[in-house]
């Protein structure tokens, strides 16, 4: 990257330099310098800022001669370039009225109801009036009378009387999520904030307008009089509710949660948050969580200590190993727990057990390890970080309504088209709100299915136009790929998908470096996804994206932890680290760390757990923290599998469908309660913090529990703290080496893949 | 808690699906306007403000919602962005209005020069207050600002033409001609504007392509 | 003196707005002349007439068209203000609806100095007459191969469009223009040195030459005698003629083009004089700050004017009697702005509104003293603080009139009614 270009300027007196066009309400930050604003945000373009006015200030330039020639009106800092020679005062007597003058012409209609405003306490208004306002107003007249606590959907309430017009929401809504979904109506001091006639705000990331908004006018309907800002604590976490890993903090008073705000990191999700984050956490603090063990007797649950509950299953185990061995005992769960946990799960069943039945995947595909990604690509399922798709060229979002299924994703994906001007191109069956965010993207509308036909398609393509990176591909491999695209000439791809093949073509023109592929769960579930996927690593290295940051292949994951699990091991044939448990050098390695003999024979995975349990092979039928009953890809068979298994525990923070079926109900302790780490889409390992207890002395974190639980079955797993097993972690799978607690950094760490090609 | 309550007492908003069309209302020729219109700019966007001049006159005067829908679909924008640009310019209509719209200046010189004696005339005229409609739905009256002829105060524009050094006795002529004529409604001012827009050759080419697809659906009934 | 007439020189010809007659009168002759000059030259010329902007700022109007990159590296655009708003001026009007080829000629005459291929002329939606006289005219030129591909055989390509506005003061304002011919709301954008001058990043963020219906219709004059015969008019800096839109208490309103410089009684006198005792003039629209008669001896030129302590602006020209309450004149101003404020910023947004209702509260009896220095104190924390020059606009005429007319306020909040009552003459 070019050197950033540095000018000196002088704020009130004080030089410094900067880089040239940085605005100057962030240089006076530099020096401590506080200018007040309501509009500005840099996240926000700054085309449509500076119209609060609060910002302003007196500057100048430097004539050669050393005299300051002064602009005669005060200029906006929030939009003002700096510029070599630049000289700005922030605090004269002009600049102190200015900042009076217009709080007093914002509080002129803004109702004074802080006392029963949510925003009280930490609302911009109220500070800047605090520290630059006029003590008394001299308005005598009619205030401005709107609706007032106006529900704009479930999530958002408008009060229009509170509303300053900084055009924060507007412009989110029109710049970053895309839904252009809240405009200002009409003009002059009678404008105001609307959805189009009043129809319900549907945005997908509604809750960030609440956070911009810089007064109250728009309030979080759920947080609505639950709290004053300073009767709460924050403590820092992740999102729970996708792979994305967004920053978040939780907002709570004693021992329950209040609100969710987004919190920075550059490299997840800035500072956004999807409305499934910000609002979807109201679990934790249920009044329907599991306060303590449940044992099933004569058909009903009844209460039971943890002694009695371990004792329980310690049994079912040792006599399920004993009578039937230890491939009768199966653990299907990991992608909502911490990298520690699953870890230690894993650990737990092939140590304490002795079996290699334990996998995380609920999907349809689970597949066998050595999957193609990882094999010809070296990354288990995503090339590129989450920041690096701002800077793709051509984004190809291939059957998934990234709106819907990954979020933030989506906002970087925007982010790369309206503010860096990618290419987009959407393949997907059906109509995505996806695709309305973008203005005329290219879009593939193929039929359900015919994804496969659909890649061969443009790859026959891309090799036709002459520009694929032939290279990239062993030369047998590139003449047996020529051979059978042969037939996928664009008449019969159009033919059979659907896609006109002037689009095709369009498409494959777009094809080339910096071509990011991004998909999600219609490509994790295909029925041909190996061979789907075995298409678009082809098209990813014939593009020549086969090692680049700002394009490849990308393979979105479900869970909040999908990745970590993976990484952990807690697949039937693969150890922590993608080792595979029939490699018997990999093998003896792990053994030697955890001193003990592991199965070398493969284990089932979930699918074949199921259909074992379903079959009544299965002895104990172990579930940690997934509702398979509900959300296996095929329920029935899950709830067949619960039904006939010979002993069922689910471990859970709710007595869920799943945990109906079981004989014993352990209450697991919920991401605000306990601690460790989690690996995102982009394997970013981020940590979670402890934010209060849990709701009963009887929930425990799992880590406890499956330590516990190892102490009963007679081969301990002395665990002491999070912290700690991740130091054992990074000696199992040396990527997580850096993810030492005292080393990870605040953003996190995206765990190097090179360290795979090491172990092999 | 009150305030929950309270918060639930409003009607849940209605909820439109994006991913649904909205129904489509304009007549071929103004699709074809529309079309020809979008290429005098680099993006259809631009060409916002001239389609919702035909919206005006497709839905008879005003634009109602569906107009606002429509516009919005075919430029592929938002509801809300088509309702907020259409809520920013005074001369769309935003709620329905009489087949003649009287908009009497009283700005600056028309103010000094009798234009409020004109509104007070004409209100007292039409039995009807600035802003409001006659009940026969013919006259809707409104007070505007400088109409920028101002050396004919006082000034009225009436559709598509200006009405200068008024007095009662020609407001009342003025009216009953007014009565009889289509000249100057609400539409035909939407569509003058139209026309504006579009060049001579545009205008040709849409006249060809309306003659041919009549020619075309003839022949089919026949 | 009498008129001295560049712009209206032929536009009492019976037909001028036919192109045959236009082109009879030498019509498209300075276009010709143009293409075969190279864009420096004619930019040269311009830069030699002194012409200034006549929009209301009086920017010199070389600087903008010398300004535009001398690349085709993007597409260029020339953007004609014809959204005439500005309260009191209706010279634009009688130009297009008169002498529409003089300014289209004028337009494509800039359009080749800066290498442009489209231009846009915005017409305010009112102005329906002068946009079906443009519309016809442009027709006529493009039929006569003035506009449309390689005009003339010198391979010079200019589309002209017109887009019509829809009812907004605001979308005069040249960036705010720009946004209302890009389909967003009127509302104005960043300036210099916040962004680039619009000659480098003005529609679609491609470099826009900007210029008012006057400034272009002065081209093909200047083109055609040469600029210097331009500059030979007027003053040394405010060169060549002026559009003046009088109106109000005259015998004869109308547009009266004068040289620059002109005594203002002169003016006056052309309009046939004032109807009753002379109390003030607003001399460029209602932006400016009012003129009481016994400041009156002044000339016009933007700069005799400035130091007069008001602004030559867009020439609207408007005249008050001594039956004029300026209180509830004033009233009136301010109601204007409050109504075409956009609402972008807060200054103009909350203090044109908050005036409003003061003036309200004055008028209905209700004035307080104090509410003359609070209505001074909300123009000075509107003035230069708003984000385009309406805020500014708004403030300048109130604050003058207080300046001016103070006794008059005082009489009415003390009295609860105007110091002018004239029955029936006053404002209501």
């Amino acid at each position: 990257m070019a050197q950033e270009e540095l000018v000196t300027i002088e704020i009130n007196g004080i030089e410094l330099q900067v880089p040239k066009g940085e605005m100057i309400i962030e240089s006076a930050k530099r020096i401590g310098v506080d200018i007040p604003f309501f509009c500005y945000h840099p996240r926000l373009g700054k085309g449509q800022a500076a119209n609060c006015r609060m910002c302003l200030v007196e500057a100048g330039t430097k004539q050669p001669d050393g005299s300051v020639r002064m602009m005669p009106k005060p200029q906006t800092s929030c939009t003002l370039p700096a510029s070599q020679g630049l000289v700005v005062f922030t605090d004269t007597v002009a600049i102190q009225k200015a900042r009076r003058g217009i709080l007093e012409f914002l509080l002129i209609n803004h109702p004074l109801d802080c006392p029963i405003c949510d925003r009280g306490g930490e609302c911009p208004l109220q500070n800047n009036t605090l520290f630059y306002g006029p003590a008394v107003s001299r308005f005598i007249e009619e205030k401005r009378h709107l609706p007032k606590a106006f529900p704009l959907s479930d999530y958002v309430v408008l009060d229009r009387e509170r509303c300053i017009h900084c055009a924060r929401c507007t412009r989110f809504s029109q710049e970053i999520s895309g839904d252009a979904q809240l405009e200002f109506l009409k003009r002059g001091a009678d404008m105001m904030v609307s959805t189009f006639q009043d129809t319900e705000f549907t945005s997908r990331f509604s809750g960030n307008t609440i956070e911009l908004c810089p007064v109250g006018a728009l309030t979080s309907r759920a947080y609505r009089f639950r709290a004053r800002p300073w009767d709460m604590k924050s403590q820092k976490s992740i999102c729970t509710r996708c792979s994305n890993g967004c920053n978040i903090w939780l907002d709570y008073r004693p021992n329950r949660l209040v609100r969710v705000l987004g919190r920075e990191n550059e490299a997840v999700n800035e500072e956004w948050t999807c409305d499934r984050g910000k609002f979807g956490h109201e679990y934790i603090s249920s009044d329907r969580r599991l306060l303590s063990p449940l044992i099933r007797r004569d058909g009903k649950f009844v209460t039971a200590s943890w002694v009695e509950a371990y004792h329980l299953i310690a049994s079912h185990l040792r006599q399920a190993v004993a009578e039937h061995g230890a491939q009768s005992v199966g653990a299907i769960g990991g992608a909502h727990l911490s990298n520690e946990e699953a870890y230690l799960l894993q650990k737990l069943m092939r140590v304490a057990v002795g079996t290699n039945n334990i996998d995380h995947r609920l999907e349809r595909n689970q597949v066998a390890g050595g999957d193609t990604l990882l094999a010809r690509l070296g990354v288990p399922f995503t090339q590129n970080a989450i920041a690096d798709i701002e800077r793709a060229k051509t984004l190809f979002i291939l059957g998934a309504d990234l709106v819907d299924e990954q979020p933030i994703v989506f906002l970087r994906a925007r982010k790369a088209w309206f503010r860096f001007g990618a290419n987009v191109i959407i393949a997907h069956p059906e109509v995505t709100e996806t695709e309305l965010r973008f203005d005329e993207p290219v879009i593939l509308r193929y039929r359900e299915g015919t994804e496969k036909t659909l890649i061969h398609g443009l790859l026959y393509l891309v090799l036709q136009s002459g520009k694929a990176v032939t290279s990239a591909l062993p030369s047998e491999e590139l003449q047996s790929l020529q051979a059978s695209l042969s037939a996928y000439t664009p008449s019969r791809v159009s033919q059979e998908t659907g896609v006109a093949e002037s689009v095709l073509r369009e498409t494959a023109d777009l094809l080339g470096e910096g071509t990011l592929v991004l998909c999600a769960g219609r490509v994790r579930n295909h029925p041909e996804y190996a061979e789907l996927v075995g298409a678009l690593v082809n098209l990813t290295l014939l593009t020549g994206n086969g090692a680049r940051e700002n394009g490849g292949l990308n393979i979105l994951l479900p869970e909040v932890n999908s990745h970590g699990a993976a990484d952990m091991g807690v697949l039937p044939d693969m150890l922590p680290g993608y080792v595979r448990v029939s490699d018997t050098t990999a093998r003896q390695r792990m053994e030697k760390l955890w001193e003990t003999a592991l199965p070398a024979e493969p284990g089932l995975n979930t699918q074949a757990m199921l259909e074992s349990a379903a079959e009544g092979h299965l002895q104990v039928l172990y579930v940690v923290g997934e509702d398979i009953a509900h959300k296996y890809h095929d329920p029935d068979l899950a709830r067949r599998a619960l039904e006939n298994a010979g002993f069922v525990v689910v471990q859970d923070l709710f007595l869920t469908e799943t945990a109906q079926y079981a004989d014993v109900v352990l209450p697991a302790a919920s991401v605000a309660e306990k601690e460790g780490t989690f690996t995102n889409t982009e394997r970013r390992v981020q940590r979670f913090w402890k934010a209060f207890n849990a709701p009963s002395p009887e929930v425990k974190p799992d880590l406890n529990i499956f330590a516990e639980l190892a102490v009963y079955l007679g081969k301990p797993l002395p665990v002491f703290s999070a912290e700690q097993l991740m130091e054992e972690i990074g000696q199992a799978f040396p990527a997580y080496a850096h993810c030492c607690y005292d080393q990870l950094p605040p953003e996190g760490v995206r765990w190097q893949t090179t360290s795979l090609g090491e172990e092999e | 808690m009150s305030e929950a309550i309270r918060l639930s007492e409003y009607p849940r908003l209605r909820r439109l699906d994006e991913k649904q069309p909205p129904e489509l209302r304009f007549s071929e020729r103004a699709v074809q306007e529309l079309e020809h219109i979008k290429r005098h700019y680099p993006n259809k966007r631009a060409a916002l403000l001239p389609a919702l001049w035909i919206a005006q006159r497709e839905y008879g005067g005003y634009l109602p919602p569906e107009a606002l829908m429509e516009v919005a679909y075919r430029l592929g924008t938002s509801y809300a962005v088509v309702e907020g640009v259409a809520t920013f310019y005074t001369m769309y209509n935003k709620r329905p209005v009489g087949r003649v719209m009287l908009e009497v200046c009283t700005n600056l010189t028309c103010s000094i020069c009798g234009g409020y004696e004109i509104l007070r005339h004409l209100e007292e005229k039409l039995g009807i207050k600035v802003g409001e409609t006659t009940p026969d739905g013919q006259f809707t009256l409104v007070e505007v600002e400088c109409l920028n002829d101002c050396g004919n105060a006082p000034v009225m524009q009436v559709g598509n033409r200006y009405f200068g050094r008024l007095t009662p006795e020609k407001v009342d002529a003025l009216l009953e001609e007014l009565k009889n004529s289509d000249a100057h409604t609400v539409v035909q001012l939407a569509d003058t504007i139209v026309q504006c827009h579009l060049m001579e050759s545009e205008r040709q080419d849409i006249e060809r392509a309306l003659a041919k697809a009549q020619a075309m659906n003839e022949e089919q009934d026949g | 003196m009498a008129e001295l007439k560049v712009l209206f020189k032929d536009i009492d010809v019976p037909g001028i707005e036919r192109l045959e007659v236009y082109e009879q009168h030498g019509g498209y002759s300075a276009l010709r002349k143009a293409l075969g000059m190279t864009r420096q030259q004619v930019i040269d010329e311009v830069k030699a007439s002194g012409l200034r902007g006549r929009g209301g700022a009086g920017f010199p109007a070389w600087i903008k068209w010398n300004g535009i990159p001398k690349d085709e590296s993007q597409p260029h655009y020339v953007q004609c203000n014809a959204d005439e708003g500005e309260p009191g001026t209706f010279k634009d009007r009688e130009l297009m609806l008169r002498h529409p080829h003089q300014l289209i000629e004028g337009i494509i005459i800039a359009g080749y100095a800066i290498l442009s291929k489209v231009g846009y002329i915005y017409i305010r939606g009112e102005y329906t007459e002068p946009a079906r006289v443009m519309r016809r005219a442009i027709d006529e030129a493009y039929r006569a191969g003035y506009l449309g591909k390689n005009i003339l055989g010198s391979g010079v390509d200019f589309d002209l469009y017109i887009h019509m506005g829809a009812g907004s003061y605001e979308c005069g304002e040249e960036s705010a223009m720009m946004s209302s011919i890009m389909g967003e709301r009127g509302q104005p954008r960043l300036k210099f040195p916040h962004a680039p001058l619009p000659t480098i990043a003005g529609l679609w963020n491609c470099p826009t030459l900007i210029n008012n219906v006057e400034t272009l219709s002065c081209v093909p004059a200047i083109i055609r005698n040469g600029g210097a015969w331009y500059a030979s008019m007027g003053t040394e800096k405010s060169t060549g003629t002026k559009i003046f839109s009088v109106s109000g208490h005259v015998n004869k309103p109308g547009n009266y083009e004068v040289e620059m410089g002109t005594p203002l009684m002169e003016l006056l006198e052309l309009a046939g004089g004032v109807k009753g005792k002379l109390k003030a003039v607003i001399p460029g629209g209602s932006s400016v700050p009012i003129l009481p008669a016994e400041k009156c001896d002044v000339n016009l030129d933007y700069e005799s004017l400035q130091s007069a302590g008001t602004m030559l602006g867009s020439g609207g020209f408007m005249v008050l009697n001594d039956t004029v309450c300026i209180v509830k004149f004033m009233r009136r101003t301010a109601a204007f702005y409050a109504h075409e404020s956009c609402g972008k910023c807060t200054p103009c947004r909350e203090g044109t509104r908050w005036m409003v209702k003061i003036f309200d509260r004055i008028l209905a009896g209700g004035g307080r003293m104090e509410d003359i220095d609070l209505l001074l104190d909300i123009c000075d924390q509107i003035d230069g603080r708003s984000y385009c020059g309406l805020g500014d606009a708004a403030a300048w005429p109130i604050r003058a009139s207080i300046q001016h007319y103070r006794h008059e306020y005082e009489y009415y909040i003390k009295h609860g009614r105007s110091m002018v009552e004239v029955e029936g003459k006053a404002v209501a």
